[in-house]
């Protein structure tokens, strides 16, 4: 009862988001036309959160339209069509996230739910929950230091994803983006840490050497992170690692590369061979969740320039994948000193 | 004249013996909870938040900072609970307002046997390196919540002090010292007895056994059964009877992966007087992996 008068969400009793029917008492009778997951509607929100509930169908985490212009350039006109039907309605857009997933009862993934987030309480947000349930495959652990080696350094600091991952990351801010990568407010290592600003000379020199040639996360990503083939490969042998290359999106910088699960027979099953697999590498830019100030890069030139640790090879590739990966590998050179 | 005299003497009372009175409880290894709370304005105690950031978000000891128990232990390579660099921990000590004259009273989770240890193994390692005053809240956050004793969602921001290590002590040994000092010191086993006995062990341990000849002084006979620590008598008595009374001797403490046995590392330093007494970093995980490192049965 504490918990019914707490809450607006509750004054109008379940039935305003769940149907059904109240004024029965026999349990069959009052749970016909039950709706499970309310907010898989958006209507169901939209009445009291309007510009919210507005943007948010516009979102990436509702449309899930990432994951298809992702993948999109391997395939044919034809085999598109074939993939929007059989694979993206069915299987990707399966994933989005209604506005119960993170403010009621975490979302399903691979059939697990964590249940209630508390109670069955609204709540604002829950990181460590709700965050942490969809992308805790690689993301979160690799965060708070769970995969070994320590924790992301903003982590032990206290800072949580919305401490630089902003609202309109999560509700959309009612542009309908191709990706995540054409957000324009996106968290930026800059935004708090200005170049120049270095107590030591050391990392003054080594900021303004590497401006423009290497990503933050290139020289401070701390630790060996998941690749998602790990998990959702079976098709090839990937160990979580660190993997340094250049960047697919922008081949003059070097950065923290992952390995992705798409490989050619990965739509097999749904009769999609890939015509233009090879338009697209296997592996890609990975903003690295464990950002240490001191990492064996930072300490030591060498690690890069002497004994190229972590740096993509050829022989590092994986059987069978692109042949754009090709393209990724660098070789660092040795210092003039 | 004379009022002057009474009103001075009335001074330097107010001044250094009542605070001194009010704060003189504390002293490691274990703080009870009342007196963590009598102690919590007191200047030189630190109170240490080893928790989850999410756990201490939701609610913590007011004043407590904040430093997550996987900045004081870290996987490295196939190893569990090993140190990490000494910079980066020298400056979460600092950052957190502790330097070699805080008390520091280390406050963890006790919701599963397991979490108890997280308070040790940052206690011991801030010994090791240099911070000697250290000690961990009895029942941890789980017995103050328990007592509904005050609570914050502040974050708290340490006022940061220069800290360097200075590493006194071998509180922390590796195996090559271990193997050097077989047959010299008390090896001490603090798994459970099954574990001891190779009856059973923990699947990232590689092999059923023990370090040739240890003894065994089990992490669970520490606590009662409300998972508070036994009184002082009963664990000096469980001390002597595995490891002795000569406070002198060398112990090498071990269990599967370093962390569970500084516990009773603490509580025979801090609590019992036992003088050396040194923890094997690399414990079961590593010691059992190597086919040179003599084992039994």
């Amino acid at each position: 009862m504490e918990l019914l008068n707490q809450d607006p969400h509750f004054k109008m009793g379940c039935v305003l988001c769940h149907k059904g029917n109240a004024k029965v008492i026999k349990k069959e009778e009052a749970h016909k036309g039950v709706v499970k997951r309310p907010s898989d509607n958006l209507r169901s929100c939209v009445v009291c959160h309007k510009k919210i509930t507005d943007n948010y169908a516009k979102s990436l985490h509702y449309t899930t339209a990432g994951q298809r212009n992702g993948v999109m350039p391997r395939f044919s006109a034809e085999e598109l069509k074939t993939f929007d039907e059989k694979v993206f309605e069915k299987s990707c857009r399966s994933c989005h996230a209604s506005c119960g997933d993170c403010h009621v009862k975490g979302a399903p993934v691979g059939g697990i739910s964590i249940g209630l987030v508390a109670k069955h309480k609204f709540v604002k947000k829950d990181e460590g929950k709700t965050c942490a349930f969809c992308h805790g495959g690689r993301v979160y652990p690799e965060y708070t230091g769970d995969y070994g080696g320590s924790p992301d350094v903003h982590y032990q600091k206290g800072m949580l994803c919305m401490d630089c991952h902003k609202k309109a990351e999560f509700h959309g801010d009612g542009t309908a983006y191709a990706s995540k990568n054409s957000v324009k407010q996106r968290p930026s290592c800059r935004n708090c840490h200005k170049p120049g600003n270095e107590a030591k000379l050391t990392a003054q020199v080594a900021h303004r050497e590497h401006d423009g040639k290497v990503t933050c996360y290139g020289c401070h990503s701390g630790a060996a992170y998941r690749n998602c083939n790990d998990c959702h490969g079976g098709h090839s042998a990937a160990n979580p690692g660190m993997i340094l290359g250049k960047n697919p999106r922008d081949k003059k910088t070097l950065t923290t590369l992952r390995l992705i699960p798409t490989v050619r027979d990965t739509f097999a099953p749904a009769g999609i061979k890939m015509e233009n697999f090879d338009a697209l590498p296997n592996y890609w830019d990975t903003p690295a969740h464990n950002i240490r100030k001191r990492t064996d890069r930072t300490r030591n030139c060498d690690t890069c320039h002497v004994d190229r640790k972590n740096f993509l090879t050829k022989e590092m590739l994986i059987k069978n994948g692109s042949k754009a990966n090709d393209d990724l590998i660098f070789v660092p050179k040795p210092i003039n000193r | 004249m004379k009022t002057l005299k009474l009103w001075k003497v009335l001074l330097v009372f107010l001044l250094v013996l009542l605070p001194a009175a009010v704060f003189a409880q504390i002293s490691g290894p274990i703080v009870s909870t009342d007196d963590l709370e009598k102690n919590l304005t007191n200047p030189k105690v630190v109170v240490l938040d080893v928790r989850k950031v999410e756990e201490y978000r939701a609610g913590h000891i007011p004043g407590a900072v904040n430093v997550t128990y996987g900045s004081w232990a870290i996987k490295k390579g196939d190893l569990l609970n090993e140190l990490p660099p000494l910079d980066d921990l020298s400056e979460v000590i600092g950052n957190a307002g502790i330097n070699k004259d805080s008390l520091v009273v280390i406050v963890g989770k006790t919701d599963k046997v397991p979490d108890q240890f997280d308070m040790t193994r940052v206690a011991w390692t801030l010994k090791y390196l240099g911070v000697p005053n250290v000690a961990i809240l009895s029942g941890g956050q789980n017995q103050w919540v328990k007592e509904k004793k005050p609570l914050s969602q502040d974050m708290v921001k340490a006022k940061a002090k220069p800290f360097k290590a200075s590493i006194t002590a071998k509180l922390y040994v590796n195996k090559a010292y271990v193997m050097d000092n077989l047959g010299k010191a008390t090896i001490i086993d603090t798994r459970a007895p099954a574990f001891y006995q190779a009856k059973e062990k923990l699947p990232f341990v590689p092999k059923l056994g023990r370090i040739k000849g240890a003894v065994n002084l089990p992490v669970g006979a520490l606590y009662t059964p409300e998972g508070l620590y036994k009184d002082k008598a009963a664990l000096a008595a469980l001390a002597e009877k595995a490891a002795g009374n000569d406070p002198a001797k060398e112990m090498i403490l071990y269990c599967d992966t370093g962390k569970t046995c500084t516990a009773w590392a603490l509580i025979l330093t801090d609590m019992l007087g036992y003088k050396n007494v040194k923890v094997y970093d690399g414990s079961s995980m590593e010691w059992l992996a190597d086919p040179a490192a003599p084992s039994e049965p």
